[in-house]
């Protein structure tokens, strides 16, 4: 029984000069994987044309019916992404998301991305419906101006 | 289940919430001083008829619920799921993608067996080693996470294959998670075998024998720990199974420390596998196109789930939604053991006799439809039940 003990304290004494394997979350974030599913982006091409256009593909396949797209018609004057159309409005629904991909591999543009955003909790339901607005990027120039 | 024959003795209710175990499950213990002379359990408060709403999504919707069955063996849900649709609609899965759904399946039980095996070591107040096991069993939630993108549910399956493919890099870092967990393994099997504080709360108590075992219908590393030769990688190979096979674990002790080495040694031949399945992983396609609507049929699909045998029976009717799929879970088979292995022993071993079982409250609780012969003096129909109300308050009047 005693070697026993000192067999278990040695472990302990041993662990003690190990460093600490807690992650004292938020001051230090441990980073996620390459594939990590987050939060969603909507991207844009490098010229600054959205890739989404609004075909709702993802939003047929999504297995939570988290996603509503309404798109219209691109014209020149207002001309949002390179096809005929363009989203005008893209709402995903965080709450009902399950994080499964779907909608990534659904899309034809490579428009919606699983990005690593995992802090998504808010105080009311509708401020977790993300609009357009909150997924889409920054347009690069609006990028260039801050900077 | 009920197993109380002393009715007149003094009853210790318990749950449905309570300290002991996460989930919700209502426990009464007859006991006489400390020891336990029967118990009774009931579940079903966590019952979400996940089996009804089904019947109202699509055959691709339902993947993504049904995965969500568990949240500790998710993967195996949808992996049972899959090759039920899969058989309906005759599709035949290419082999590298049955292969990486073993692989994240014996991944799944490495993660399920170390969350098990801290959780049981934490029952019996040995806190330390639970703290190290879910210490290391961060290793295999890493591996999970940088494989499939997720640690809990995996979306790894998609019907007709995977979405993920397992590249060089991933092999080496899965390789390299193994070899660490097989060392911190060993040093478990020596820790459940050997501290005399531990065993003392394992060897000889709940000792269930093979008959028992059999005669409740216990499954997996319950059954097996009692040595009843069941393990359905083994006895009905799935995936790539025949390629990649295990060895059964088993142990003929049937007590609790049986009940940890087996899990513990089933550890080992998960490790043996991912290996084996990451040296000669096929190569070729990860998918193949799955028709929307499946024609009228059903099937059956078994598994070997971390907590047994895990069974699913699908119908189908010719839409793009299934008709009926029925899931019987590990854990309900199981549970049965548990008020016959609770007479006789402490009330504090309790929390111990049941987590030796490896329970899972969420994934057990189904509806239950029990068929009797319609002449059968319990059976009654709603008319026989009016009419009985009726005659009940005529008689409370006078
Ligand atoms: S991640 Fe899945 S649930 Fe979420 S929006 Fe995309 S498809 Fe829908
Ligand atoms: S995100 Fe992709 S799939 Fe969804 S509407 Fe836009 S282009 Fe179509």
């Amino acid at each position: 029984m005693i070697g026993e003990i000192l067999k278990g304290m040695s472990i302990t004494f041993k662990t003690m000069f190990q460093p600490p394997t807690t992650v004292s979350y938020p001051e230090v974030k441990k980073p996620v994987a390459e594939r990590f599913r987050g939060r969603h982006e909507l991207k844009r091409y490098d010229n600054g044309l959205e890739r989404c256009i609004g075909c709702s593909l993802c939003a047929a396949a999504c297995p939570a019916d988290a996603i509503f797209v309404e798109a219209a018609e691109n014209t020149d004057e207002e001309r949002y992404s390179p096809g005929e159309r363009y989203a005008k409005v893209y709402e995903i629904n965080m709450l009902r998301c399950i994080f499964c991909g779907y909608c990534e591999d659904a899309c034809p543009t490579e428009a919606v991305v699983l990005e690593k955003n995992y802090e998504l909790a808010s105080y009311s339901r509708e401020s977790l419906i993300y609009t357009k607005d909150m997924l889409l990027v920054p347009h690069p120039a609006d990028i260039q101006k801050t900077a | 289940m009920q197993k109380n024959d002393q009715a007149d003795k003094f009853i210790i209710p318990i749950g449905p919430q309570h300290p002991a175990l996460k989930e919700p499950g209502h426990f009464e213990f007859t006991v006489d001083g400390e020891i336990v002379t029967g118990a009774t359990i009931r579940l079903g408060y966590v019952h979400r008829g996940i089996e009804k709403a089904t019947e109202s999504r699509t055959w691709v919707q339902n993947l993504y619920l049904l995965e969500r069955v568990c949240g500790i063996c998710s993967h195996i849900h949808a992996t049972a799921y899959c090759l039920g649709v899969e058989r309906l609609a005759g599709l035949s899965v290419p082999p590298r993608a049955q292969a990486i759904r073993e692989l994240v399946v014996e991944l799944e039980r490495i993660h399920s067996h170390m969350l098990w095996l801290g959780v049981a070591a934490h029952e019996a107040g040995f806190d330390t080693l639970f703290m190290y096991s879910w210490r290391d069993r961060e290793t295999v939630m890493d591996i999970l996470e940088g494989l499939t993108g997720n640690r809990v549910h995996y979306s790894a399956n998609i019907l007709g294959g995977v979405k993920i493919d397992v590249d060089a890099e991933q092999t080496k870092t899965i390789l390299q998670g193994v070899d660490f967990l097989e060392k911190r393994t060993h040093h478990y099997l020596d820790v459940v075998t050997t501290d005399s504080a531990f065993v003392q709360r394992t060897a000889g108590i709940a000792v269930m024998s093979k008959a028992v075992a059999e005669h409740f219908g216990a499954v997996g590393p319950t059954a097996r720990a009692s040595g009843v030769t069941q393990d359905i990688r083994i006895d009905a190979p799935y995936l790539a199974y025949e390629d990649f096979p295990v060895e059964i674990v088993l142990d003929t002790a049937g007590d609790l420390k049986a009940r940890f080495v087996v899990r513990v040694q089933e550890l080992f031949q998960s490790y043996q596998v991912i290996r084996a399945i990451l040296d000669k992983l096929p190569a070729g396609e990860l998918a193949v196109t799955m028709p929307r609507r499946i024609k009228e049929n059903e099937t059956i699909s078994r598994v070997e789930a971390p907590r047994g045998e895990l069974f699913y029976y699908l119908k189908s009717n010719g839409t793009d939604k299934p008709e009926r799929i029925k899931i019987r879970t590990p854990s309900i088979c199981n549970f049965g053991t548990v008020p016959a292995l609770a007479a006789g022993h402490q009330l504090a071993d309790m929390p111990m006799i049941l987590a030796g079982i490896d329970p899972c409250f969420s994934c057990n609780d189904r509806m239950v439809t029990i068929h009797r012969p319609a002449d059968d003096s319990q059976t009654w129909t709603w008319e026989m039940l009016r009419q009985y109300g009726i005659s009940y308050y005529r008689e409370k009047e006078r």
